[in-house]
């Protein structure tokens, strides 16, 4: 497999992964270079390009509630969970568990098979 | 800050009017916190580093992408029936010039280059037009919604799926309208004789030899006949055996007309008052007996294809 045919999947594998991740992080509120800071922080890098739109996309879907405040002298806007995104980070993480045990198994089949 | 401004601006002409100052804010507060953390590790940044900041971030219609992706002219929910719409509304206007230009060829007695000029120019400037307001159409209706193909699309049901066959059962378009445009063009060409006076015909270079006119007459049927299969095929899309008989039929009819033509001249009868002689008769009647036999080799091909598919499909 080429580098760049790996780079595609592991892009398409992450994409979905992502919305996860910035949910999961905004359950406290962060303007978009601390929520980045904060996903980096935990293992995940993602781009300025990606994080940011997708944090609007979001916001537009009314998964995050968003307010303009001034900070360190400069206007940010801070993004947190809104309800439905409360609920919907609910039903997303126990999507993730089933997913995750389902995947373990059969990565796991897989790997034996091939020893 | 005079590139991040000017970084910024060149975003905002890329973006949509109503969400230019929202995004050109928020897209400021976050290069400009990146900013700050830069200058917080390396101490008062120079352009240089701006700039490389700022084409980490990408290019600034890239970036305006990535906040409002682009939206195809024709959503893909459409795009089937937007495509099925194009080439149904082109082959119907090619069949529907072809006819026009054959007329206009018969009455006005210009030649074969003419002839093609007048099919080609007026199906290009038809087709335009057909082409513009079906693509016009269809992008007015992805800008509202895709609901009705998608119920469409629900209501359908495996067993309404015609059954499994051969890849080539399945009759292209662009076959049938081929089709349709050679017996309209033959049937304008054998009839449109009785259309005109006398005095038209008599001021005629060239025509059909009389006894070639009534037997192309008698065999008009036979090209109504096909004009009725690619009305069935247009209907149906697929080959059934039936169909395929047929086929075989009349393209065998096809062949032998053109054969006996072929062998039994004359073939074409000149005035000799208009005739500006710049070929024989004999040249010409030559180069037609050719172009039967050449014309008569399409025909046969089909035969050929459409019984071996048959024997093969027996079972």
């Amino acid at each position: 497999m080429t580098t760049a045919q790996l780079d595609k999947m592991r892009l398409e594998l992450r994409r979905g992964v992502l919305v996860l991740a910035v949910l999961a992080s905004l359950k406290q509120p962060h303007y978009g270079y601390s929520l980045r800071k904060q996903l980096q922080d935990g293992g995940i890098d993602i781009d300025e390009g990606t994080l940011y739109p997708l944090i609007r996309r979001l916001a537009e879907q009314g998964l995050l509630d968003s307010e303009w405040q001034q900070g360190e002298g400069r206007e940010r806007r801070y993004y947190q969970l809104s309800e439905l995104g409360t609920q919907l980070l609910s039903q997303l993480t126990d999507e993730w568990q089933q997913l995750n045990n389902s995947l373990s198994n059969l990565l796991g089949t897989a790997s034996q098979e091939t020893k | 800050m005079e590139l991040v401004k000017r970084y910024i601006a060149a975003v905002q002409r890329e973006l949509p009017e109503a969400k230019r100052d929202e995004i050109g804010r928020e897209l400021n507060a976050n290069i400009m916190d990146q900013l700050d953390m830069l200058s917080e590790q390396r101490g008062e940044l120079a352009d240089t580093d701006i700039a490389a900041v700022l084409k980490q971030m990408g290019h600034p219609r890239t970036v305006a992408q990535q906040f409002v992706p682009p939206q195809p002219l024709i959503s893909l929910h459409y795009m089937p029936v937007y495509q099925y719409t194009l080439l149904m509304v082109l082959g119907i206007l090619f069949v529907l010039q072809v006819v026009g230009s054959t007329s206009a060829w018969l009455a006005g007695d210009f030649g074969l280059l003419l002839y093609i000029k007048s099919v080609a120019s007026g199906f290009i400037k038809d087709g335009c037009f057909a082409f513009t307001a079906i693509t016009i159409t269809f992008a007015l209706m992805s800008a509202d919604t895709a609901k009705a193909i998608t119920s469409q699309n629900d209501n359908w049901q495996p067993q309404h799926l015609p059954a499994a066959g051969h890849s080539w059962q399945h009759i292209s378009l662009q076959d049938i309208f081929t089709d349709l445009a050679t017996y309209a063009f033959l049937l304008v060409v054998i009839w449109y004789p009785l259309w005109q006076s006398p005095e038209e015909l008599a001021q005629r270079s060239i025509t059909l030899a009389e006894p070639v006119r009534q037997f192309l007459l008698w065999c008009s049927p036979l090209l109504l006949a096909g004009i009725a299969l690619n009305i069935t095929q247009l209907k149906l899309r697929l080959w059934s055996r039936r169909m395929q008989c047929f086929n075989v039929l009349l393209n065998s009819a096809l062949v032998i007309i053109l054969l006996y033509l072929a062998a039994n001249g004359p073939l074409l009868q000149i005035n000799a008052q208009n005739w500006p002689g710049v070929f024989a008769l004999e040249q010409l009647q030559g180069a037609m007996i050719w172009g039967l036999v050449i014309t008569a080799c399409f025909p046969a091909y089909e035969v050929l294809r459409d019984s071996r598919r048959l024997w093969l499909s027996r079972h």
